[in-house]
């Protein structure tokens, strides 16, 4: 176990795709000793970088799944979690940051700060995660990392702070001056892994000085002892250090370094960083929800003698069992001890406990808190709380975006068919924004999800991990129905078949909602329906949101309020007043003027400024409102919202209109009514479907 | 909304001799530091978009998501003044008027905008009435840049309105003309305003009124928080 909170540090490393996340986290490894060769991510030896374990992210050369490291850097243990750059997968990106302490940000020193980074740092920005930022690949043509810290200042509304010069750039980059200490830094050695001190050269002295003097005046904003050390010329490494990692802990401040992973050069300085400027768990003030007390908001020790409180926040399938994450926030966990999940208040017991190094494991007795640990055999899902049974808290819920699209698959045979459960199951578990289901008219398998790429990585991922080979349908818009306009209902359940009959009356209306997706209000006086059948009815008219009855998709944005009804002595019963509920709703929803709701996406995006007009024809084509267009330096990047339905095959649409020199990304945005005109043809659609038996 | 332009600042106009800057002219909006010039700015161009007309919005120095996120409060304040509740088809009209164009870290030259204004009308069917430019610096600037902007105004038949900071150290025969940085340039623009706070209050106030030689000193009063005509 860990005894010194102060010396653990939890860190993320997120960024745009392609920015080098993953060489600088092999990096990272080999230089704490983790890993004793460096292999690229797209490697020639075929081994593929440490982090991307799964074998299709390192043939496509992205990291899907965030795989927990752990490692030792001076004294200090860093579990990392390397985080996925596409925009697809964010609810790794958004695990990653309910859990950990602070990050690392990674930006191209040519690409800057890009569409991806943009919504990474407004991640960041929602779960309050401070960051040092690391402007990588200062080796490639076109590098310029001080255009970088200015976008990061302008665009991304960063204080940031550069704490090293770069010597050289491009082809040219040799290592980095150091302004803390004003040396010169070079990385020799197998890997760099040899750093080397020596002095400035005197080409960047004058610049050295100037920018030293920035970071104290930046620095002394967070430190009165700073600033009398610098009025009286008695500044010391340790005073700036402390600075430093205050404005950095605050978030009023981002220290800046550079380098180039793959150069090896600038990597071990921000192991550095981490250490000194990034909080410890001790730093960082977390709550937890206590359901015995009306989930009232509780704060966490961070003491590891206390109860114990942690979270499940990822769950993996390896060939040994289900392996689940699990970050501790209070008390401690060792070999043999009973745990009790707060969402199913099921016990279990500890069996085998590992630290994770990437898909390697190695095997612990315990840990307290602060730290990050994976268990094995563990049954339950992502975001379950774990205690040790004397509270019931349960850690505030990651934010879980509702999917936007949806795909039918059927397995090829009957092998398949066996897998391709097993396959669902598991992901379900793994992914709370992959959702499966069987239609109950077609029979049909509909998975949903967060876009195009994340369905496809699962389809291929049922194929390589699970032997189920499926066919897809067309990917499907998640579509929503709501209504318009108040509606009346008054709507009698009456039955009488022989035995006892079934009787319910409810009437009320139904409003359009903008604060939910359903609101459910008694104002029934005089007891016409008796309170404890109330409930049934709310329930009958949870029952119709499932399948709107305009196009068949769920209906939100929806209250029903009931203020009257009649019952009967005998005849009434749950099952009646649900019924009841059913018909009213069914006779209330045309009248209430349903429309169809679509999906609206924010796209972002971009390109080299001569392509603008071509980027912008081709969003506005697909029904898009284009919001701005910013110029920086030779790019562009356009902003734009565009409805989910008409983004179907855009990347392809994109490279060719650029020549492949654009890229976008998109998330979504919110949903709005649908033109007339699709209204009309997705109604006449379900109709077909219907009559064909498949609505 | 109908009642906006009885408490729009470009209410002032009212009393110039054309009662609007009109297509193909150029428009100044001067203050000293701080005083809300961009807000200020952002009240005219709602003043356009109320009246249904399309606007882009140019920024020299802040970020898409900046002004987007200034808009935002102005429009909320807006409708808080109004007392408007429904805001979801207004919103809506506004947001499909306007396209914002921002040009980060000196990437702006008259050229590129000159191109994007044209994708923008030729890719998309946007045609501008009018474009409201905010952070040129006009000490820096030069008379070449608003020539050529006055060209542009007349080839794209927009107007263009524009925020200018005056020095703090005007002279008191500054004071009464009109004040740098605006002076020298007086014959390019058709209508110079000037927003004032003085202990009294905040003011608006007709320097330049298109050909017409003699302008009464009338100020209009102005809410010192939302900008807004008082009456």
């Amino acid at each position: 176990m860990l005894d010194d909170l102060t010396h653990i540090r939890n860190i993320g490393i997120s960024a745009h795709i392609d920015s080098g996340k993953t060489t600088l986290t092999e990096r990272i490894l080999y230089y704490t000793k983790r890993i004793f060769a460096v292999h690229e991510v797209r490697g020639k030896d075929g081994v593929g970088a440490k982090t991307d374990s799964m074998e299709l992210e390192r043939e496509r050369g992205i990291t899907i799944s965030s795989a927990a490291t752990f490692c030792e850097w001076k004294g200090h243990t860093i579990n990392i979690i390397d985080t996925p750059g596409h925009v697809d997968f964010t609810i790794e990106v958004e695990r990653a940051l309910r859990v950990l302490d602070s990050s690392i940000l990674v930006l191209c020193a040519v690409g800057g700060v890009q569409s991806q980074t943009t919504t990474v740092d407004r991640q960041m920005n929602r779960y309050k995660v401070p960051r040092v930022a690391f402007i990588n690949k200062c080796d490639r043509a076109g590098a310029n990392p001080y255009r970088v810290v200015e976008q990061l200042r302008i665009r991304l509304n960063h204080s940031p702070v550069l704490m090293q010069l770069p010597i050289g750039l491009e082809d040219q980059f040799s290592g980095v001056v150091d302004l803390v200490s004003m040396k010169a830094l070079s990385f020799g050695g197998p890997f760099g892994r040899e750093l080397r001190e020596g002095e400035i050269p005197p080409h960047l002295l004058d610049e050295a000085i100037k920018r030293r003097e920035e970071m104290l005046d930046a620095a002394s904003m967070f430190s009165d002892e700073l600033m009398e050390a610098i009025l009286e010329d008695a500044v010391t490494e340790e005073l700036i250090h402390q600075a430093i990692r205050k404005g950095t802990i605050s978030r009023q401040l981002t220290p800046v370094f550079v380098g180039s992973a793959y150069k090896n050069i600038g990597v071990q300085p921000v192991l550095d960083a981490v250490t000194r400027y990034l909080p410890s768990p001790a730093d960082v003030e977390n709550s937890a929800l206590d359901m015995d007390h009306g989930e009232k908001e509780v704060m966490l020790s961070s003491n590891s003698d206390d109860p114990l409180v942690a979270l499940a926040f990822k769950l993996e399938v390896t060939p040994y069992g289900q392996l689940t994450y699990l970050r501790i926030y209070q008390g401690s966990i060792t070999k043999g001890d009973d745990l009790v999940n707060t969402r199913t208040k099921k016990r279990i017991k500890v069996g085998r406990l590992v630290r994770m190094h990437a898909d390697e494991m190695e095997d612990t007795t315990g840990a307290g808190a602060g730290d990050i640990v994976a268990l094995f055999g563990v049954e339950c899902f992502s975001g379950d709380t774990f205690t040790d049974g004397t509270l019931n808290y349960a850690l505030s819920s990651i934010f879980v975006p509702e999917p936007v699209i949806s795909l039918a698959i059927s397995p090829k045979d009957n092998r398949s068919k066996a897998n391709m459960a097993k396959a669902l199951n598991r992901f379900i578990r793994e992914d709370p924004t992959f959702h499966s289901k069987v239609d109950q008219e077609s029979s049909q398998t509909i998975i949903s999800g967060m876009g195009e790429l994340h369905l496809e990585i699962y389809v291929e991922r049922m194929k390589r991990e699970f032997g189920a080979e499926v066919e897809t349908g067309i990917p499907e818009v998640a579509y929503r129905e709501a209504i318009s306009r108040r509606a009346e209902f008054d709507y009698t359940h009456k039955k009488q078949t022989g035995g006892a009959g079934q009787y319910g009356r409810v009437a009320g209306f139904m409003e359009p909602y903008d604060e939910g997706a359903y609101e459910f209000r008694s104002e029934v006086r005089g007891g016409v329906i008796p309170t404890e059948f109330i409930p049934a009815v709310d329930k009958g008219f949870q029952s119709c949101l499932n399948k709107g009855l305009l196009i068949g998709f769920p209906v939100i944005g929806l209250r029903v309020t009931v203020n009257d009804g009649h019952h009967h002595v005998v005849d009434s019963s749950d099952r009646a007043f649900m019924q009841a509920a059913i018909g009213a709703f069914k006779q209330a929803y045309g009248k209430a003027r349903p429309i169809i709701l679509e999906p609206i996406m924010r796209v972002s995006v971009e390109c080299p400024s001569e392509f603008q007009g071509n980027a912008m024809s081709s969003l506005n084509q697909r029904r898009g409102l284009i919001v701005s267009s910013a110029e920086d330096g030779v790019f562009t990047t356009i902003e734009a919202e565009v409805p989910l339905a008409d983004m179907f095959g855009y990347a392809t649409t994109l490279r060719s209109l650029t020549k492949g020199k654009a890229e976008f990304t998109m998330e979504f945005s919110r949903y709005a009514k649908v033109p007339d005109a699709l209204e009309e043809d997705l109604k006449l659609r379900y109709k077909d479907k219907a009559k064909k038996g498949e609505a | 909304m109908k009642d906006f332009s009885q408490v729009s600042p470009l209410k002032v106009l009212e009393r110039s001799t054309r009662g609007e800057l009109g297509k193909g002219n150029l428009g100044a909006l001067i203050a000293g530091a701080g005083l809300g010039k961009t807000s200020c700015l952002i009240h005219i161009a709602f003043d356009r978009l109320f009246r249904g007309e399309k606007l882009v919005h140019v920024s020299l120095r802040d970020s898409p998501e900046k002004v987007a996120s200034y808009y935002e409060i102005i429009f909320s304040d807006l409708m808080k003044a109004q007392q408007i509740e429904q805001e979801g088809g207004i919103r809506d009209l506004l947001e499909r008027n306007r396209i914002i164009l921002a040009y980060l870290r000196e990437s702006f030259d008259l050229e590129r905008l000159r191109g994007n204004l044209d994708n923008l009308i030729k890719g998309i069917d946007f045609k501008p009435n009018t474009l409201i430019v905010d952070g040129v610096d006009f000490a820096d600037a030069g008379r070449d840049l608003f020539e050529a902007f006055k060209g542009l105004a007349e080839a794209f038949e927009v107007e263009v309105w524009f925020s200018a900071l005056s020095k703090a150290d005007d002279t008191e025969a500054e004071k009464r003309t009109i004040p740098r940085p605006c002076g020298e340039l007086v014959d390019l623009f058709s209508i110079i305003l000037q927003l004032i706070s003085s202990y009294e209050g905040v003011f608006l106030r007709l320097l330049r009124d298109h050909e017409r030689e003699y302008i009464p000193d009338m100020a209009m009063r102005l809410d010192p928080n939302t900008f807004l005509a008082i009456e």
